[in-house]
């Protein structure tokens, strides 16, 4: 059989992607010739590889590409971009499964036969480490959702009938003072001491209870009202050491893997590193718990999705190196303009002086529209979010409850 | 205009009334007793410390008082000439009739709120009374907090407190109508401040409530244990009896919540904030402090959070233990945290039942999504037999309690459409679905582990095989949940054949002829009883065969005796097919073994001419005994544990053995020589015989060669 010589042999690197697709097709029918019903069914695969690999860089293309000005929504790390961001992902998943299912249609053989089997179960191993990377990150869009109470606090003492008495303006900068603090507070878990975390997450220190009430309603203490532990992570879990272990090993596969899987060794890969991209950037973006952006992630240039992602990877990691941003707990636009808006606000109001003069009230007039706007992209994006990390879930466990039955049942042949 | 003048007048009429100075000593009592709960040396330093209303600063001291008073006039009291007739300490007396005086220009505000326009001019303001109000209230606030380090305050002085602070979010608002007029402006921001400040400190105070009033443990509620099914982690060494119960920790409850006093403490705080426009705020604290009180009782509990991949890397042993605890938690956090919760909401936020109700809706969310976390990481688990029984139990523990999720959450004004309930009842029947599916898998697997059983060492005498245990004891177990097992297979077993969907459509769920989990249930005691039968054909010896057939057969059906649940589930028809089958097999070893044994007491052959041959009848008598001992040697080492089994077996060969031996013996014992040499022919009397055949089926080797010696 010609496809035995081929394996074992290591095929230079450069050559990998495309190339390696072609010599497989003519070298693999002579193996697996015999699973197809038609002739044609070996090219019709083949295609149908090409078009996923294909999909995959143009939904990823889609999302390096800077959305015209207009569209500023849309930016890279917004909320509107992150749920493109898992839409793509999604649709990456599904195509996949379907690839897997279309391929070994009357044939389970086929995903069961090694290495293709152990392929998938590595797979499938590193999605259920996402899983625990989606379960944090729903907890982050709830810390998130939290902020933005805050932020509809101050937004309700501002807004409201003019002049605005002394009593809202301190309202509503003890609001965004909280906010301060609870942001500060994530960023020293977020920042990667999980020693940090443990010490404050319960109660209050006895110091910082003297403290309370002898401050009496000083924004430092009563932002300690506002603190609470992470609902779902346990809490020596650590965003950064998930992400390590999902893209652990992580490697194109070689040439004997590729013409011993008919190829399908290509997609698992692909599907492997969207995989660990899509989670990685939800762990840049959104607040959890110890996360950590210094994962290795490379992938050779000429696969056709590799530079869009790798470009991806490249700005986001950029964007988390920014003076600004060094320390935030999550690289999503929104959290940086809650910042933005509230340290302005809170410096507008400090010290209250009052009554406002004319000058004044029109800078808080503005400073409240800026925040009107992040409530609003808050409110409209974080729920629908969480529903896509939702989704993102149940889909991974769905499609390896099938690939994992497909397995068991083709090991065990009734 | 004439209207608002003749207010003004009766308000100065009312100040007059109340300008009677008092002083320290004519305090009224309460504020006395309050005062004195509070440590005395926080009156000395209290100029000095920081606060975020500066303004409000209020000095215990009566001579830095009045220097104070001197202060504060620069940004909140106005110029007016009252200022220097406002009385020093207004008495209880006259704090009750500013208070009037202070309704009564609100209602008259409010009531011209509508038709504002027609006052070009803001009518007449009573001043000194807001003012000396205003001063009272906040006096009482700095009282009240220099207080609270104590012993909490009489009930009866935070209610006039709230009542005060109520009154003052109202005048707030209320002179916000006129804030284009100066003095209206600045009274406005002096009732706004003291408001601030009131909500600040009554966030505090909210807070140290919720956080610092621990509840005591109840005193051990004792819980009727739930019914607990053995664990079957050793299925082939277990065997019949019941394996004890595994100790288990003993139910540990959630605390309750607050004792009533502390309740109807926070009941008041949080009418005062939320009718002051201050509810956002308040939720939060209340949320996030229940919120951290069950994260502390979670772990109180025993309960630790895995994520997903650690469930997946856990030793079946250590998960066990871990579904047992969540069991417990789950089903009390639905029993009896969510109820607690959910009074404990309305009762701090009676009155404001949309409040209550969405605080308790998040708070059940996101503790019911932690825990079906787990519930989902252990659906997703490597399927294996062992995991069956627990797998049940989380299913049925989710069953059980979506109805109280469901009841819990579902709203009075809209019962039949409330998409908190279902979105939330749909998430846990989403879960528990999962755990359904893994249910079928596992169950389906027997027929993998049944099918795959091929050794080929035959158990020693024909006893019963370890598989054979194995499978009755697990479907024994697995028929405890017959009810669940039941719907969980019409639930989510996927039919294989898409035309038996159409079938099962067209003959309808409730046909009892078509019941998945019975069909597989039926298939595995099929594949069982195919693979015994193969088994079987490991023993050379073919009435042994018939005896290893038999004794599995017999513990087959013993099992299914003992447990009703099977028995119906296979049916009678089943049943007496077995017992047919079992017939049989007896038949086949009555056959295989004694037919030879009883052609020895033939006539045919003995007799030719009317006379008896004696050297036939000789070698027939040695040859039975020959036969006879090597059938008591081989047979009495075969194994027939069941004890009905075994006598059936043993009278039903002497049955036929011992008449035909004892007729053999009065029709021919008479031909051969008499005295010691027939004991050479004869070795068995007809009851010794008998007492050989009892000795079969023993399981104990033994020769009666060397008994016969001795």
């Amino acid at each position: 059989m010609p496809a035995t010589d081929f394996q074992g042999s290591s095929v230079p690197f450069a050559s990998i992607g495309r190339s390696l697709l072609s010599i497989r097709r003519d070298q693999v029918h002579a193996v697996d010739g015999h699973h197809h019903d038609s002739p044609g069914g070996g090219a019709a695969h083949d295609l149908e590889l090409e078009v996923f690999q294909k999909h995959v860089a143009d939904l990823f293309v889609d999302l390096a590409s800077s959305p015209p000005a207009a569209a500023a929504a849309d930016e890279l790390l917004s909320l509107a971009w992150v749920r493109r961001l898992l839409d793509s992902f999604l649709i990456c998943q599904e195509e996949f499964r379907v690839i897997l299912f279309s391929c070994s249609k009357g044939q389970r053989v086929l995903l069961a036969r090694p290495p293709l089997d152990r392929l998938l179960s590595d797979f499938f191993d590193r999605a259920v480490k996402a899983l625990d990377v989606c379960n944090a990150v729903r907890d982050g869009v709830d810390q998130l959702r939290l902020w933005r109470q805050h932020l509809e606090i101050a937004l309700a003492a501002l807004n409201g009938g003019r002049p605005l008495g002394e009593g809202q303006l301190r309202r509503a900068r003890k609001a965004l003072t909280d906010l301060t603090i609870l942001i500060l507070d994530e960023k020293e878990t977020a920042g990667g001491s999980i020693l940090n975390h443990r010490n404050r997450s319960f109660g209050r220190s006895s110091k910082e209870t003297h403290h309370r009430r002898t401050g009496s309603g000083g924004a430092a203490a009563s932002a300690g009202h506002f603190r609470s532990s992470s609902w779902s992570v346990s809490r020596s879990w650590s965003a950064a050491r998930q992400l390590q272990a999902i893209g652990n090993s992580l490697a194109v596969p070689r040439g004997n893997e590729v013409s011993a899987t008919n190829g399908l060794a290509f997609p698992v890969f692909t599907m492997s590193s969207v995989l660990f991209f899509v989670m990685w950037a939800l762990v840049a973006a959104i607040p959890c718990q110890d996360r950590g952006l210094q994962t290795h992630f490379s992938v050779p240039r000429n696969l056709p999705w590799a530079a869009s992602i790798t470009s991806l990877h490249e700005r986001i990691f950029e964007e988390s190196k920014k003076k600004d941003r060094k320390n935030s707990c999550g690289l999503l636009k929104e959290i940086q303009q809650i910042e933005k808006c509230s340290r302005h606000l809170a410096e507008l109001l400090d010290p209250v002086e009052f009554p406002l003069t004319g000058e004044k009230d029109m800078e808080l007039k503005q400073g409240v529209e800026e925040l009107v706007e992040v409530c609003n992209a808050l409110k409209e994006g974080l729920d629908p979010l969480e529903c896509q990390v939702r989704e993102v879930f149940l889909r991974i466990v769905r499609s390896r409850t099938e690939v994992l039955e497909c397995l068991s049942k083709s090991h065990n042949p009734e | 205009m004439e209207r608002s003048q003749t207010v003004t007048q009766k308000f100065s009429s009312f100040s007059s009334s109340s300008s009677s100075a008092s002083s320290r000593e004519d305090r009224p009592r309460e504020i006395d007793r309050s005062r004195s709960l509070g440590p005395v040396k926080l009156e000395k330093s209290y100029g000095k410390k920081e606060r975020d209303t500066e303004t409000v600063t209020i000095e215990e001291d009566e001579e830095e008082r009045q220097e104070e008073e001197e202060v504060e006039v620069v940004v909140v009291v106005n110029k007016e000439e009252e200022v220097s007739n406002v009385p020093e300490e207004p008495s209880e007396a006259s704090f009750g009739s500013m208070s009037e005086e202070v309704d009564g220009f609100l209602s008259f505000l409010l009531s011209i709120d509508d038709g504002r326009d027609q006052w070009p001019e803001p009518p007449a303001m009573p001043e000194p009374t807001i003012k000396k109000f205003l001063d009272f209230v906040e006096e009482e606030l700095v009282k009240y907090e220099s207080g609270k380090d104590g012993v909490s305050p009489p009930a009866n002085d935070e209610l006039v407190l709230f009542d005060a602070i109520d009154r003052v979010a109202k005048l707030t608002s209320a002179l916000s109508i006129f804030s284009s007029d100066t003095r209206y402006n600045k009274a406005m921001t002096r009732a706004s401040s003291i408001l601030r400040y009131a909500m600040c400190f009554l966030e505090d105070e909210f807070h140290s409530l919720l956080e610092d009033s621990k509840p005591k443990k109840d005193p051990g509620i004792a819980r009727p244990k739930a019914k607990r099914r053995p664990s079957i982690g050793h299925l082939h060494e277990a065997i019949d009896r019941c394996v004890p119960p595994s100790s288990e920790p003993d139910l540990v409850e959630f605390p309750s919540t607050y004792p009533p006093e502390i309740i109807e403490r926070l009941r008041g705080i949080a009418g005062a904030v939320v009718s002051a426009g201050y509810a956002t705020e308040c939720c939060q604290v209340f949320t996030i402090a229940r919120h951290n009180a069950f994260d502390v009782a979670l772990s109180n509990l025993g309960y630790e959070k895995l994520g997903v991949d650690d469930v997946q890397k856990m030793p079946w042993d250590s998960l066990e233990a871990k579904i047992a605890t969540w069991i417990k938690v789950f089903r009390q956090t639905v029993e009896v945290a969510f109820p607690r919760e959910n009074d404990l909401c309305e009762a701090v936020f009676a009155g404001h039942s949309t409040i209550a109700y969405s605080i308790f809706h998040n708070f059940a969310r996101g503790v019911t999504i932690l825990l079906l976390g787990f519930a989902e990481a252990v659906a997703m688990t490597k399927r294996s037999a062992e995991k069956l029984f627990k797998v049940l139990d989380m299913y049925e523990t989710l069953r059980d309690m979506v109805p109280r999720i469901d009841a819990l959450l579902r709203t009075e004004s809209e019962p039949d459409d409330c998409s908190a309930a279902h979105d939330l009842t749909t998430e846990v029947a989403l879960v528990g679905s999962r755990l359904g599916e893994a249910v079928v898998a596992i169950f389906c697997d027997l027929e993998t582990s049944i099918k795959t059983d091929m050794g080929k060492n035959a158990v020693p005498g024909g006893a019963v095989h370890p598989l054979t245990r194995y499978v009755m004891n697990y479907l024994k177990y697995a028929c405890e949940y017959k009810n669940t097992m039941e719907q969980v297979f019409r639930d989510h077993k996927t039919s294989e054949n898409p035309s038996s969907q159409v079938e099962d459509a067209a003959k309808g769920s409730s046909d009892d002829s078509h019941n998945p989990f019975a069909i597989q249930l039926m298939e595995a005691m099929e594949l069982l009883h195919t693979n015994l039968e193969s088994k079987s054909k490991l023993y050379r010896d073919p009435a042994l065969c018939s005896i290893f057939l038999m004794n599995n057969g017999r513990y087959i059906m013993q099992k299914i005796k003992g447990s009703t649940e099977i028995h119906q589930l296979l049916g009678d028809t089943w049943s007496r097919k077995r017992s047919s089958e079992m017939r049989q097999y007896h038949k086949n070893y009555q056959r295989e073994t004694w037919s030879k044994v009883l052609a020895c007491f033939k006539d045919d052959g003995l007799q030719a001419r009317g006379h008896v041959a004696k050297p036939v009848l000789k070698e027939r008598l040695k040859s039975f005994n020959a036969m006879f001992e090597e059938i008591h040697k081989a047979q009495s080492s075969w194994v027939v544990s069941d004890e009905q089994l075994q006598s059936e077996l043993r009278v039903s060969v002497s049955a036929v053995i011992v008449p035909a031996y004892r007729s053999f013996l009065g029709r021919f014992s008479q031909y051969l020589d008499t005295g010691k040499k027939s004991g050479k022919y004869i070795k068995f009397g007809p009851e010794e015989l008998e007492n050989y055949i009892d000795e079969l089926f023993s399981g104990n080797p033994s020769s009666m060669v060397s008994r016969k010696r001795t």
